[in-house]
């Protein structure tokens, strides 16, 4: 029974039974559904051997047999650190989520359904070893997010579907371009066989790469990482971002910012940088100046917002540049703490964005303006929030600030020092709006209207039982880092970096 | 003289006279009776066809024209399923109740066109069979008198029509008299050794050529006709039009394409250096055109408001497609154009079934009037959001698998600008196949609730039909992919290059 089509296909049945059952029992279904999942991912956890390399709970069946190569397409899954983490953070993030979407009623029964629908689908993409299969789970997610932002979105919902999906569609076409390539010249959909290939090109110093050709290994690294970097999403293809956050209900905020985004991370470190070692150690430089931008513009941008919600939708950008600014650099260090950052952030952001929620379901509005002295009316709120906030800035003793001084460190040391430098700046930037924003929002004097107890009353047992789990695994990955740092590290030190290294990247050049 | 190779068209050729004279005889007072027979005609076309035992070299061929090969069958078949829905959607459309004996017969006649044209290799007889095609369809579509937009359409097909086959015609001169003879084989054997020396000549020949074609097909610059008459024509023809009629044109391009293409296809060169496809000036035209065509057609469609007239610019895009793996000719490009034309006619079928069954209901094709029906009518809600879904070529659909085929060949020749241009065009669509779905599921009916789409068990089965394939070959289509090579690999042989 534990296997990773169990987990990965167990939603379905969620969803099946959330179509027979009544629809007031749907959000009974989903939160009891997301449990498990969870529980079965810590069940993985639990018999999975960090210390072996390569993949584990494998299983491989044919499913297309003889299309495109000889081997035809497999269904593909397997395990290792890295997948596991992304897997837990995706149980994590979606079962708070799920507990979250208590309160929605309108066509309760379908927002469940494809709420699930997507967590088959982000669980999908993590486990798939399989190039269709991965593109398959790839783009899957994108149909019930589409309606989850379109239906059960705010006012301007339809425009930010329909933005998030142009995006995210622009991205993938030019994902699957690449995957084709990449098809056609290895005769394999494997991605461990082709991440082979790779190694053994680069052992043997042969320029061409996978593809047997420098040029095209670099148009379809680019292609790959321009489908990735939408999803991250890095500058300058990070503009769905806000209006989708904004747009979509609380939960799906959360899933979008704690899982969705890192998916783009996942498939750079999975997919884009083991098959094209040469052409990402080539593209470094570019990208980290595209991170640095990210990273200080993002910052500047949130800076500027009136809109809560906005804000922490930019911050996600800032904060999802550090993920390809360590990458970028190559190193150990580096690519360790990206891999961090895209974990921290996952159940930070979620958090934020349900503070957001909170005084949102509370106001009816978001602008930060108008609000002002709620730490004397919420105080547990504040409480809560402010952790966040400093976890979120950095603050030592949160996850956040584990992953900066990881990657900062790392990209530091890599070829590509000032940009690293200049991403500095975007910390600072980071600090003062986060400390703006607390002053605005919970200090100061109490207009009138906030100073209704009825209207405002504290956090209630649901929210509690969605920010503190946040808050403790926040706390607990600030404090003991070693934990998800063990997970990552297997592959990032045995396969990637090695593989970037041997190409005259990262620390050796 | 062995007649096998004619039985499907003696069936169908018997059909509309029975049709014809039990319709002259009953007073059209039998309609389920006629359509019965022109159901059994086409259902017997389809299976003997099936049956018959094909080439597998360079074959016989009956009187020097035609020859029955594994390509033959299979659009014959094609078109028959094709006529079959197309009728039994008539009873369920916009248009009549119940179809009469012309409408029967007129349907009859075109598919009989398209068992001939799947056939042919010879030029006139081609060009004959077109036109067969060509002229019951001029006919279907201005059927309905009393409208005037059915009428307008009607006129304007006939008039693109004629120009366009007199422009083909007279292309058809030049390619004869440069091959120095009417068959395809002749042009081949003229074109191998050297004979066509006249480039400018040939470029002109194969201009005229393909704009015949292009009508048929829709493909930029003859397109202009599909939105207006798609527009006009009852839902069920407007299918039969984007489907069958749109199959033949390229049926009859790949014959004609294949008979130029001599010599092996050369080695794919580096993706990155490949410019232009090394095929001959045809082959530059149909590379031209296939990415005007999707461009034009995916940027057209944005505009659409209302339902046909959005497939129909949705069908000029998937010709610009199809083209594309004409252009990238190869043995992989024929298999992957089988295999999409099988997905397109699933797609579009349904698409224009649907639309015909909410005209019936709300009198009008306005995408407005599919709002709230998200809500109202699931079933029918969630058929039109696969379709669309698949049309977008988005997994686990089968548009999708049909469209990784065709990439994966038009990467293969080495043409990775035209399939990056193919894929962008993928996200256009994205855009105008979602705002369908946008009215469905996000839009509120105007005044409260629209009332519910009445539908019968047949609808919803007959929909049913032609979406769960849909589905089915977006998650297993590795058997009929392998098909679709089996069957371009014998075409090949049967051309005797390659």
């Amino acid at each position: 029974m534990l296997s990773l089509t169990t987990l990965v296909f167990l939603p379905l049945v969620g969803v099946l039974l959330c179509w027979l059952l009544p629809a007031k029992h749907a959000r009974v279904v989903n939160v009891a559904t997301s449990a498990l999942v969870l529980l079965l991912a810590v069940a993985l956890w639990a018999q999975t051997d960090l210390a072996a390399s390569g993949y584990q709970f494998e299983q491989q069946v044919t499913w297309l047999s003889g299309v495109v190569s000889e081997e035809g397409i497999q269904y593909h899954v397997g395990l290792d650190g890295l997948g596991l983490s992304l897997v837990l953070l995706t149980g994590f993030v979606t079962l708070v989520s799920a507990i979250a979407s208590w309160n929605i009623e309108k066509q309760a029964k379908g927002y469940h359904m494809m709420f699930l629908l997507l967590l088959t689908g982000m669980l999908g993409v993590f486990v798939a070893l399989d190039l269709f299969l991965f593109y398959v789970f790839w783009e899957i997610m994108l149909l019930p997010m589409y309606f989850l932002i379109g239906i059960w979105g705010g006012p301007r919902r339809q425009y930010a579907a329909i933005k998030f999906f142009l995006y995210t569609l622009f991205g993938s076409v030019l994902l699957l371009g690449g995957v084709i390539l990449v098809v056609l010249k290895t005769g394999t959909w494997q991605i461990p066989e082709i991440t082979a290939q790779a190694q053994a090109a680069v052992a043997s110093g042969d320029a061409g790469g996978i593809l047997g050709s420098a040029g095209l290994c670099l148009a379809a690294f680019i292609g790959m990482f321009i489908g990735f970097a939408v999803k991250i999403p890095s500058f300058p293809f990070h503009t769905w971002l806000p209006d989708a956050h904004v747009e979509a209900p609380t939960p799906i905020s959360m899933i979008l910012a704690g899982v969705l985004l890192k998916m783009g991370g996942y498939g750079l470190i999975r997919i884009a940088y083991p098959f094209f070692p040469q052409a990402a150690v080539d593209m470094g430089l570019v990208i980290s100046i595209l991170s640095a931008i990210a990273i200080v513009y993002g910052a500047f941008v949130a800076m500027a917002q009136t809109d809560f919600k906005r804000l922490i939708a930019y911050s996600s950008v800032s904060h999802m540049g550090f993920v390809t600014l360590g990458l970028a650099a190559g190193t150990d260090t580096g690519i360790n703490g990206a891999m961090y950052m895209m974990l921290a952030h996952g159940t930070i952001s979620a958090m934020l964005f349900m503070i957001v929620g909170v005084i949102y379901d509370r106001a009816h509005h978001r602008e930060i303006g108008r609000f002002g002295g709620l730490a004397w009316v919420m105080p547990k709120y504040f409480v809560l929030a402010s952790l966040a906030f400093f976890a979120s800035l950095g603050l030592p003793g949160g996850s956040g600030f584990i992953a900066e001084i990881t990657t900062f460190v790392g990209a530091f040391n890599g070829p590509h020092r000032t940009w690293a430098i200049v991403s500095l700046l975007g910390v600072v930037v980071t600090a003062a709006y986060y400390l703006r924003t607390l002053q605005r929002v919970f200090l100061g004097d109490t207009p009138e209207v906030y100073k209704d107890r009825t209207a405002y009353p504290d956090l209630s047992m649901r929210e509690y039982a969605i920010l503190v789990p946040l808050a403790l695994v926040t706390i607990y990955m600030g404090v003991i880092p070693s934990t998800a740092m063990d997970m990552v590290k297997g592959f990032v030190e045995g396969s990637l970096v090695p593989l970037l290294e041997a190409a005259g990247g990262g620390a050796g050049s | 003289m062995d007649l096998t190779p004619i039985i499907p068209a003696i069936e169908l050729t018997v059909g509309i006279l029975a049709v014809i004279v039990l319709d002259l005889l009953g007073k059209g007072r039998y309609p389920w009776l006629t359509t019965g027979v022109a159901l059994l005609a086409l259902a017997g076309a389809a299976a003997s066809a099936a049956m018959q035992p094909v080439a597998q070299v360079p074959g016989e061929t009956l009187l020097g024209v035609l020859q029955l090969d594994r390509f033959s069958v299979v659009f014959t078949v094609f078109c028959c399923v094709t006529g079959f829905v197309t009728i039994l959607a008539t009873t369920r459309g916009e248009a009549f109740k119940t179809p009469g004996g012309e409408f029967l017969v007129l349907v009859l006649s075109s598919v009989l066109g398209m068992n001939m044209l799947a056939m042919s290799v010879d030029l006139v007889m081609l060009y004959l069979a077109f036109e067969m095609v060509s002229i019951p369809s001029y006919v279907l579509v201005a059927m309905r008198r009393a409208d005037a937009r059915s009428n307008e359409a009607g006129v304007k097909y006939v008039l693109f029509g004629g120009v366009s086959s007199a422009m083909m015609v007279y292309g058809l001169s030049f390619v004869v008299g440069m091959a120095g003879g009417t068959s395809l084989e002749a042009l081949g054997t003229a074109i191998a050794a050297g004979q066509v020396t006249n480039q400018a000549l040939w470029l002109v020949a194969c201009l005229m050529l393909f704009a015949g074609f292009a009508f048929k097909i829709s493909a930029v610059p003859f397109h202009f006709w599909a939105p207006d008459v798609y527009a006009g024509a009852p839902a069920a023809v407007a299918g039969f039009l984007a489907v069958a009629s749109k199959a033949a044109g390229f049926l009859a391009l790949v014959r004609v394409v294949g008979a130029t293409m001599s010599g092996p296809v050369p080695e794919a060169a580096d993706p990155l250096t490949t410019f232009l496809p090394d095929g001959g000036v045809l082959i530059a035209v149909l590379a031209v055109a296939a990415v005007l065509t999707m461009t034009v057609g995916n940027l057209a469609a944005l505009r659409q408001r209302e339902i046909k007239r959005l497939l129909a610019w949705s069908s000029i895009a998937h010709a610009g497609y199809l083209l594309l793996l004409l252009a990238t000719w190869s043995e992989t490009s024929i298999a992957a154009l089988l295999f999409y034309l099988v997905a397109y006619l699933f797609m579009n079928l349904a698409a224009f079934l649907i639309a015909g069954i909410v005209i019936r209901e709300r009198g009008t094709g306005e995408l407005d009037a599919l709002a709230g029906m998200g809500r109202t009518n699931v079933g029918i809600a969630l058929a039109l959001a696969v379709i669309m879904f698949s049309l977008t070529g988005l997994p686990p659909f089968f548009g999708f698998a049909a469209k990784l085929q065709l990439f994966y060949a038009v990467f293969e020749r080495g043409f990775v600008w035209l399939g990056v241009i193919g894929l962008i065009n993928g996200v256009i669509s994205l855009y105008y196949y979602a705002r369908v779905l946008g009215v469905l599921y996000f839009q509120e009916a105007p005044e409260g609730e629209a009332p519910r789409l009445q539908l019968n068990l047949f609808d919803k089965g007959f929909c049913a039909l032609l979406v769960v394939p849909i589905l089915f070959f977006g998650l297993f289509w590795g058997g009929a992919w392998e098909w679709a090579q089996d069957v371009a690999r014998d075409f090949h042989l049967v051309l005797g290059v390659r």
